[in-house]
């Protein structure tokens, strides 16, 4: 047994794309519909075979009043781990990303915040070595 | 070997893309050898919509005005839409909305039998893919009304089908649309889903 999907929530699944491969640099990997449902994935390029983050559409209340939530208390709804966190913050930002919060030293590791404009705060982490 | 088994799709045919800008339907045409009245059960009765069709209705779509929820079968988690029957003139047109996609049914007496016409608005990305996951489920729906049902083929079930790539690939063609790339080209070492 392994984990290999997770699902992050998306107001528009074809915006969810193009931010998640043009301006954050994974690629997709599924791409499937029957009638109006949509199984979407991408994943790192630096891990093809790795874990895929599924793109779902939140066409479900519940879900949105969850998420919603979870944005305004500034929780992020996925993690994504750098080795260079400031070097990502610099390219993402350039590609016209909003951070909510720029390369920040917390214990144990260096993090940023920031919207992926579907729905959801982003959290990068880059591990301290100590 | 089963029926189902033994079962492979004829090439594609009698489909045809109608472009509106940016919304496109596809447009499929099927004659059956049944009366439109046998063919309006079945695409409007749950129990028999659950033998070929793509979904699962929780009630029946036979009447205008009836709430009814459709959950998508055979995909990787199950998507649940509702929808309204807009239009039930039996046995002749019918017509719903597929969360967000409009689906309208002509029945039209042929001889003994019947041509069906379906006009589906369906994502334009995906419309290679429609139109060969519904001529499998036309096929299993012949074979349903035929008495010799060979079980329903949508979802991941169909595409991991070869007859349903090959229909994916030549409706494609036909329409002039890139085919979606499915399933994944198999990467050396990788484990395949």
């Amino acid at each position: 047994m392994k984990i290999k999907v997770m699902s992050i929530y998306v107001d528009d699944q074809e915006k969810a794309l193009r931010f998640y491969t043009e301006i954050l640099g994974f690629a997709k990997q599924a791409d499937f519909s029957n009638g109006p449902f949509r199984w979407l994935t991408v994943a790192s390029p630096d891990a093809p075979d790795g874990p895929e983050l599924q793109l779902a559409l939140n066409d479900n209340p519940a879900a949105k009043t969850y998420q919603q939530a979870m944005f305004q208390q500034g929780q992020p709804a996925a993690l994504f781990f750098t080795d260079d966190v400031k070097s990502d913050y610099e390219r993402i930002r350039a590609q016209g990303a909003e951070f909510t919060m720029p390369p920040t030293s917390v214990p144990g590791s260096t993090i940023a915040k920031l919207n992926d404009t579907c729905g959801n705060l982003i959290q990068l982490v880059q591990l301290a070595r100590y | 070997m089963t029926d189902r088994e033994r079962y492979t799709p004829g090439p594609a045919s009698g489909a045809e893309v109608r472009k509106n800008g940016e919304k496109w339907t596809l447009v499929l045409v099927r004659e059956l050898r049944h009366a439109p009245e046998k063919v309006w059960q079945a695409l409007t009765d749950p129990a028999q919509l659950r033998e070929w069709a793509p979904f699962d209705a929780d009630g029946s779509l036979g009447t205008a005005g009836n709430a009814v929820k459709l959950t998508t079968v055979a995909a990787p988690s199950p998507h649940v839409t509702e929808t309204t029957v807009t239009r039930a003139e039996a046995p002749e047109l019918l017509e719903y909305n597929w969360g967000g996609q409009e689906i309208r049914w002509e029945l039209e007496a042929l001889g003994g039998g019947t041509r069906l016409k379906l006009w589906h608005n369906i994502n334009r990305r995906f419309i290679s893919m429609g139109a060969a996951g519904w001529h499998i489920c036309f096929d299993v729906l012949d074979r349903l009304l035929g008495g010799t049902p060979i079980g329903r083929m949508v979802g991941g079930d169909a595409i991991r089908f070869g007859g349903w790539q090959r229909l994916n690939a030549e409706y494609a063609k036909q329409f002039g649309v890139e085919a979606p790339a499915w399933p994944p080209v198999p990467k050396p070492g990788g484990v395949q889903q």
